[in-house]
C-alpha cells in the first residue's frame, strides 16, 4: 500500500534553548588569577611547616593540613620544565592548534609542577630539564591563558 | 512611602540625628523649616541650638523658622543625594528658600555628614531606577562620534519605554520611544535591572529569548561602553572574584509530520484536532499516525473541545529554579489536566490555569481555552484555560 501524504498539514516549530555554564574559580583561584592578569605575577602558597610552596593555589597543606590560604609567596616567572606530552590531535574545545607542547613546569620557588604550552621549541627537540619562562597575554580574560605560554629561556 | 532615587523624604530626617555633628554647631542656632510637596513629601522642623538638633515633623504652618526651604519630595532627595545640583533647582525655581540660601548651603555640609541613601538588594533596584542613573554614568571620551538613538522597552513593574540619545559626546534620555530607533530592546523590566546589577548574564537572557533586539545588532552590543558599570546604592566594593560563564545557544527545530501538523494546524485555527481509532474509538490527543493500542493505522480527524472538564490538578506553590536560567515561575500556578468535550477519558491534555482562578479551581470544573492574540501554529497558541464558570461549573 503507497501511503497518501498530504504535507500541507506539515509544520517545523522553531526554539532556542541556552545552556549557560558557569565556573568559579573560588577565593584564592580569584586571587591568584587577578595576579597574572593585573600584576604579571605567578603566586603561590608556602606551607611553613612543611616547608613546601603550592602553586596553583590550595586552600590547605596536602602533607599536615595546616590552613595556608594567606600565606601568599611570589614565584619567579621562570622555571624547569620537568614533564610533558605532545598534544597531537585537534579539537575545538583545545586552547592550541595541535601539535603542541602541554608542559609540567616547576616555577622557581614552587614545589608543585603547573601545566601550560610551551612554544617556541619544536616538539620533536623538547627534553625534559630544560629552563622555561612565562609570556603574558596581552589581552587577558581572566583565565590561566592570561599567560599565553611558556618558552625556552 | 513613595520612593526617589532608592530612598524617601522621611528617611533623610529619620536619619538626621546620627548625622548631625555637634562640635560643628556649636555656635549655631537656627531652626530651619522643610516643605517637601508631592507623594512622599511633608513638613519637618529642625532646630539647631548650640550643638543641639531636635527634628520634628509639622503639621500645619511652619513658624519660628529663620529660614524654610519649599521643594518637591522628588527634587528635595535628588537634591540631597547629589543627584540634582542645588544650584539647578534653585534657578529652575523647583526649590526655593526664604531666607539666606547661601548661609544654608555652607551650613549644612559643616554640621551633617552627607546623607547616603540605604543599602538596597540588588533584587529590590527597579530599571526605572537604573535609568535614571543613566545620563550621569554617560561617558563622552567613549562615545565620540557616536549618534544613536536607542529604545528600551521594559515591561512589568518598574519599567516603562525610554530613548536614549546619544549625539555630540552628549547623552540624553528621554521617556517614551522615538522614530527611528537604531536599535530597539524589549525585555521585562525585571530582566534590564537583573542585567544591570549583574545576577543576570545578558548573553543568557540573549540567548534564551529574554531579550529581544530590533536593529543594529551591533549598536546594542556597544552600548554597555559609553556608560560606567551601574553601581547599587549603598553597596560595598567586594573582593573581585572570578566567574567564567559560557553561554552555548541551541537551535532547535521540530518538524510535526503531517498528523501531528493537522494539530497545530487546528490550534492555529483556535480548534482541537484529534484522530479517532477506527477500532477502539480512542480520541488521540495530540494525532498519531497509529493507535498504539490496536496497531492500526488513523485517519478520521474530529473537533474536540474547545472547552472541557478538569479531572486532577497541581498546585505548585514552590516553584524549583529553571535549571538553564535560575529564573523561578512565579508562584502558586496550577496545571490542569482537561478532558475536552468529545474526548475520550484518557486523552486529557495538560495545561496552566489563569491564575486568578486557582482559588475556585475544583475537579470537575469547567474550563475555556485562552488563546494567545496572535496565534501562528505553535505549542504557545494555546496559554492556558480559564474557569468556564457562565456555563455553571461543579
Amino acid at each position: 500500500m503507497t501511503m497518501q501524504e498530504d504535507h500541507k498539514d506539515c509544520f517545523v516549530l522553531e526554539g532556542k534553548m541556552a545552556l549557560p555554564n558557569q565556573n568559579f574559580a573560588g577565593r584564592l583561584g580569584s586571587r591568584f588569577l587577578i595576579a597574572i592578569r593585573d600584576r604579571k605575577k605567578i603566586m603561590g602558597l608556602k606551607c611553613n611547616p612543611c616547608g613546601k610552596t603550592f602553586v596553583p593555589p590550595r586552600e590547605y597543606c596536602e602533607k599536615c593540613w595546616t590552613k595556608i590560604a594567606d600565606n601568599w609567596v611570589e614565584l619567579g616567572t621562570e622555571g624547569e620544565l620537568v614533564n610533558f606530552t605532545v598534544v597531537r590531535y585537534g579539537d575545538r574545545h583545545l586552547p592550541k592548534k595541535p601539535p603542541y607542547i602541554l608542559g609540567q613546569i616547576r616555577l622557581d620557588g614552587a614545589d608543585t609542577p603547573l601545566t601550560h604550552i610551551v612554544e617556541g621549541i619544536d616538539p620533536r627537540d623538547v627534553e625534559s630539564g630544560i629552563r622555561v619562562k612565562a609570556v603574558f597575554a596581552e589581552k587577558t580574560t581572566n583565565t590561566i591563558m592570561d599567560i599565553d605560554h611558556f618558552e625556552p629561556v | 512611602m513613595t520612593e526617589y532615587f532608592g530612598t524617601t523624604v522621611a528617611d533623610i530626617f529619620a536619619t538626621m540625628p546620627k548625622r548631625f555633628k555637634p562640635e560643628e554647631a556649636k555656635e549655631v542656632d537656627i531652626a530651619i523649616g522643610y516643605e517637601a510637596t508631592g507623594e512622599g513629601g511633608g513638613k519637618w522642623k529642625a532646630t539647631i541650638k548650640h550643638g543641639t538638633l531636635k527634628v520634628e515633623t509639622v503639621e500645619g504652618e511652619l513658624t519660628d523658622c529663620k529660614t524654610t526651604i519649599h521643594t518637591d519630595a522628588e527634587t528635595f532627595v535628588g537634591v540631597t543625594l547629589g543627584m540634582i545640583g542645588a544650584l539647578d533647582a534653585l534657578s529652575s525655581q523647583k526649590l526655593r528658600v526664604a531666607g539666606d540660601p547661601k548661609f544654608l548651603m555652607l551650613l549644612l555640609p559643616k554640621i551633617f555628614t552627607p546623607y547616603v541613601a540605604p543599602a538596597k538588594k540588588p533584587d529590590a533596584v527597579t530599571a526605572r531606577d537604573i535609568i535614571a542613573t543613566l545620563a550621569e554614568r554617560f561617558r563622552p571620551e567613549k562615545a565620540e562620534g557616536v549618534a544613536m538613538t536607542i529604545g528600551y522597552d521594559l515591561a512589568g513593574e518598574g519599567g516603562g519605554r525610554w530613548t536614549i540619545i546619544i549625539r555630540d559626546g552628549k547623552c540624553a534620555v528621554r521617556e517614551g520611544l522615538a522614530d527611528p530607533l537604531t536599535v530597539k530592546m524589549t525585555m521585562e523590566a525585571k530582566t534590564y535591572a537583573g542585567m544591570m546589577v549583574g545576577t543576570i548574564e545578558a548573553v543568557t537572557a540573549f540567548t534564551s529569548g529574554q531579550v529581544k533586539i530590533e536593529g543594529d545588532m551591533a549598536a546594542a552590543g556597544a552600548t554597555a561602553k559609553y556608560f560606567r558599570k551601574y553601581v547599587v546604592p549603598g553597596a560595598t566594593e567586594a573582593e573581585e572574584l572570578i566567574s567564567l560563564r559560557v553561554t552555548n545557544s541551541i537551535e532547535q527545530r521540530f518538524a510535526t509530520g503531517p498528523v501531528m501538523g493537522r494539530w497545530f494546524a487546528g490550534i492555529r485555527e483556535k480548534k482541537f484536532l484529534a484522530n479517532r481509532c477506527p477500532k477502539c474509538g480512542r480520541t488521540q490527543i495530540p494525532p498519531r499516525e497509529i493507535c498504539a493500542w490496536c496497531r492500526v493505522r488513523v485517519h478520521e480527524f474530529v473537533e474536540v473541545g474547545p472547552k472541557g472538564v478538569v479531572t486532577h490538578f497541581d498546585i505548585v506553590y514552590f516553584a524549583s529554579p529553571d535549571p538553564l536560567t535560575g529564573a523561578v515561575r512565579d508562584t502558586p500556578y496550577a496545571t490542569v489536566y482537561v478532558v475536552l468535550d468529545g474526548a475520550t477519558e484518557r486523552e486529557a491534555i495538560t495545561v496552566d490555569l489563569k491564575k486568578e482562578d486557582i482559588p475556585r479551581l475544583k475537579e470537575g470544573a469547567r474550563v475555556r481555552p485562552v488563546w494567545a492574540e496572535v496565534t501562528t501554529g505553535s505549542y504557545r497558541d494555546l496559554i492556558g484555560v480559564e474557569l468556564d464558570e457562565e456555563e455553571g461549573s461543579l
